[in-house]
């Protein structure tokens, strides 16, 4: 019976290790370890579950473990399994002390802030170092698909330009080969049947502007465009190419074998959080349907939520009133799941009124309008936007984007570039902020061409949060407290202290 | 792609507005408010309502509901071209409602349109809004049925594309653009013709507002360049315009704002 016992207790220690992973250790290129089917990882506030919907994944020789570039990097440095399949700033410093600034993680391509600065001085590695931003480093002006060039509707000036890119003489917009840099936070690798899907939304012309569609090179079906910040790649394969090329600096291409093995693993791999430090489990059999990644792998793709049959993240109902007991502890776990159901209908239900915000006020519902967060993070399961989903809410543009105030009392010095667009005569203005806008990345503009696309971003799946700081395309909200903050300052939503708190506490539960 | 101007514009037609000098009666049985006022939004406590004053009456055009309304809200910051007819129905908001009520909103911004009210017990909706201000119950607010089936292969098709005053595609042109896309695929399309047409609106005061001079050209070879880019790359394109505005009379003028897209099958 002791015996049994023992074994007993072995079995459900070696169950738990294997349940709770307890590590964030870095994922090196050719580390070679399995993945398993299931891991769960640490975080500040709990666990993220890491989900193999086709089970544990042999990493030897994959491309996406591999490095398969001249640089070193793999697909997984910069999409770390226990980062939500993204990277967090707080891996990447800690990638920088363990490694001096070696990892191949800083490299000059996209790691630094410009190529051409000192590779072994973090102040040239600032960006990403604070804010957890890769250089992206876009032609000017824009290409079609197919190469041909795009008369833009605007002209562009760097006014403000620290890391230098913009105006270096070989690297910049006056350069051999006129480029813009930008700097942005890499999205995640997962739940991508949802960032991929086929389904309300997508058609041959794009639901907010009539423009068409970019299509699947190899299907020719329209795509829901919601994959990259700018949408400038559809598909997970292009996606992958253009990643291998820019970040990975392949020489050549990637075969169709590697392209398949990557996008098959992308297709499977789901992340969420598990676990709460307040709130406990969050994936108990009986629990809330919204929570981890199993409840993503069983969702519906695609489909917009609604207050009956698909709320955005289902609760059914739980947790909205717990019982107390005489214990502390379940009273104060049963406490911060109340606070995660009132997180919730903050974010459902909570009006406020949604002004000057492109490609949403301008799509046919009025500006302002009078709605709620799950008004634009409208899609089941993930929060974004079910249609083509580029937005402006002001995370780039002035005057809403943060800015270092410049006084003589202030030591700080902003980081980011601030470019200056002139819509061109004979192009409507911008509705919202007229014909010259400064912003510090134009975003979908930088593709399109459009004045009316000036900052406006694809808006992010919401799973995995706690995991992955900084937020925005930009990094500037370092908390989900400051992400909350920036919400309530720019639509002036005059949200409770205990509001604001649900909804992180929400947030990071997802 | 063949293109050409079907007329020329006469030197009196610039974009923008022109007196005519005296007003007119707009005729017709139902009494026409055309006029260009800055919005105002109005809160309830359900739904806001969208409001504009004119020669002292405050009108009702809207209410927020969803991107499935036959009427989209306009925007503060802008003026609104507003094409109404006087309904009889009750007040909504405080205001005489304007129905049918077509809205376009004036691309410029203005600064001066920034009136927002707060709600008001006087004015709450006596009706249930299609739309809640938050997440929907399940439906869209207005249900526009499934497009229209293709017309049988052998037959010619012509379909309208409207536009609001001066606009080119937007946000409510996807539904007709893939209808014209799919048909073309259907009937293997050999051509397709787009005529853009160049409106005018005929106010209440009596002035005339037309569209800009080059409109019509634009929204023809824009239509063109949107169906080939969505890869309608097979048929011959014979794109037209007019340059010569619609005569306005201030009777469902908004009609002239338009290009009509013929689709000829192989």
């Amino acid at each position: 019976m002791a015996g049994l016992a023992l074994c007993g207790c072995l079995l459900l220690a070696l169950a738990a290790q294997a349940a709770s992973g307890a590590s964030r250790a870095w994922w090196a290129p050719g580390q070679g370890t399995p993945l398993p089917a299931f891991t769960a990882y640490d975080n500040e506030q709990g666990q993220l579950g890491l989900l193999n919907a086709s089970g544990e994944l042999d990493t030897r020789g994959h491309p996406f473990f591999e490095a398969i570039g001249t640089n070193g990097r793999a697909c997984v440095t910069c999409h770390q399994p226990a980062d939500a399949m993204t990277l967090s700033v707080r891996s990447i410093r800690e990638r920088w002390t363990a490694t001096s600034g070696k990892d191949p993680l800083f490299a000059a391509v996209d790691g630094m802030n410009c190529p051409n600065l000192p590779a072994d001085d973090p102040r040239s590695h600032s960006l990403l170092l604070d804010r957890g931003l890769f250089r992206i480093a876009l032609p000017w002006p824009p290409r079609n698909a197919d190469g041909t060039r795009i008369d833009p509707e605007f002209t562009i000036e760097a006014v403000r330009d620290p890391s230098g890119c913009n105006t270096n003489a070989a690297y910049g917009l006056q350069s051999a080969n006129p480029t813009i840099s930008v700097f942005r936070r890499p999205r995640p690798v997962a739940n991508t049947k949802y960032t991929t899907h086929q389904n309300f939304g997508v058609g041959p012309f794009i639901g907010k502007n009539g423009m068409p569609s970019a299509t699947d090179p190899v299907t020719g079906r329209p795509t829901s465009m919601n994959l990259m910040a700018d949408a400038r790649t559809p598909t997970l394969a292009t996606q992958a190419e253009d990643a291998a090329r820019n970040h990975l600096q392949i020489t050549g291409t990637l075969s169709a074998a590697q392209l398949a093995r990557i996008t098959e693993f992308e297709r499977q791999v789901y992340v969420a959080q598990v676990s709460s430090t307040g709130a406990g489990s969050l994936v108990e059999p009986d629990g809330p349907p919204a929570f981890g990644p199993r409840n993503l792998l069983a969702g519906d793709a695609g489909v917009l939520g609604n207050n009956t049959t698909r709320y955005v993240f289902p609760l059914a109902g739980k947790w909205v009133q717990l019982p107390r007991t005489n214990n502390e502890a379940d009273n104060a776990r049963n406490a911060a799941r109340e606070s995660i159901a009132r997180g919730h209908d903050v974010f459902m239900f909570r009006t406020f009124w949604i002004k000057d915000s492109m490609h949403l006020n301008s799509v046919g519902l009025g500006n302002p309008v009078k709605r709620t967060c799950a008004t634009c993070h409208g899609m089941h399961m993930t929060g974004m936007d079910t249609a083509n989903g580029w937005m402006d809410i002001g995370t780039t543009n002035l005057p809403w984007a943060s800015e270092v105030p410049l006084n003589p009392w202030n030591d700080a010095k902003p980081q980011m570039p601030l470019f200056r667009i002139t819509c061109k005569p004979g192009v409507k203005p911008h509705p919202f902020l007229g014909r010259v806008i400064y912003t510090q990345d134009p975003g979908r503009a930088l593709i399109s061409g459009q004045c009316n696309d000036v900052g406006t971003i694809v808006m992010e799946q919401f799973r995995g949060l706690a995991a992955r700081a900084p937020y925005f395309s930009n990094g500037s909200a370092a908390t989900l407290r400051e992400l909350v903050d920036f919400y309530d300052r720019r639509y002036n939503i005059g949200y409770s202290e205990l509001e604001k708190q649900d909804l992180v506490n929400f947030l990071g539960a997802l | 792609m063949h293109a050409h101007r079907l007329t020329r514009g006469g030197a009196w037609l610039v974009a923008g507005w022109l007196a005519s000098g005296a007003a007119v009666s707009l005729g017709g049985e139902e009494p026409r408010k055309n006029f260009v006022s800055c919005p105002i939004i109005r809160d309830t406590a359900s739904v806001p309502c969208w409001l504009a004053e004119y020669e002292g009456e405050l009108y009702f055009l809207t209410l927020q509901s969803d991107v499935t309304a036959p009427v989209t809200p306009p925007w503060l910051g802008h003026r609104v071209l507003v094409e109404g007819t006087v309904s009889a129905e009750p007040r909504i908001c405080g205001g005489v409602v304007l129905k049918p009520v077509h809205l376009s909103v004036i691309a410029e911004p203005d600064a001066s349109c920034n009136t927002m009210l707060p709600a008001e017990a006087r004015y709450n909706l006596t009706f249930e809004p299609p739309r809640p201000p938050g997440p929907s119950k399940g439906r869209l607010a207005f249900d526009n049925g499934p497009s229209a089936p293709p017309a049988p292969t052998s037959s010619t098709r012509a379909f309208v594309v409207p536009y609001d005053f001066d606009g080119l595609v937007g946000f409510n042109h996807a539904r007709v653009l893939t209808e014209i896309l799919d048909f073309a695929r259907a009937v293997n399309a050999a051509e397709v013709e787009i005529e853009g047409y160049r409106g005018a609106a005929r106010l209440s005061n009596g002035q005339t507002m037309v569209e800009d001079a080059t409109i019509g050209k634009r929204r023809a070879e824009q239509v063109a360049m949107l169906l080939q880019g969505a890869n309608l790359k097979s048929p011959s394109y014979k794109v037209r315009w007019h340059d010569e505005p619609a005569s306005a009379t201030g009777i469902d003028d908004y009609l002239s704002r338009r290009a009509v897209v013929t689709v000829r099958p192989r």
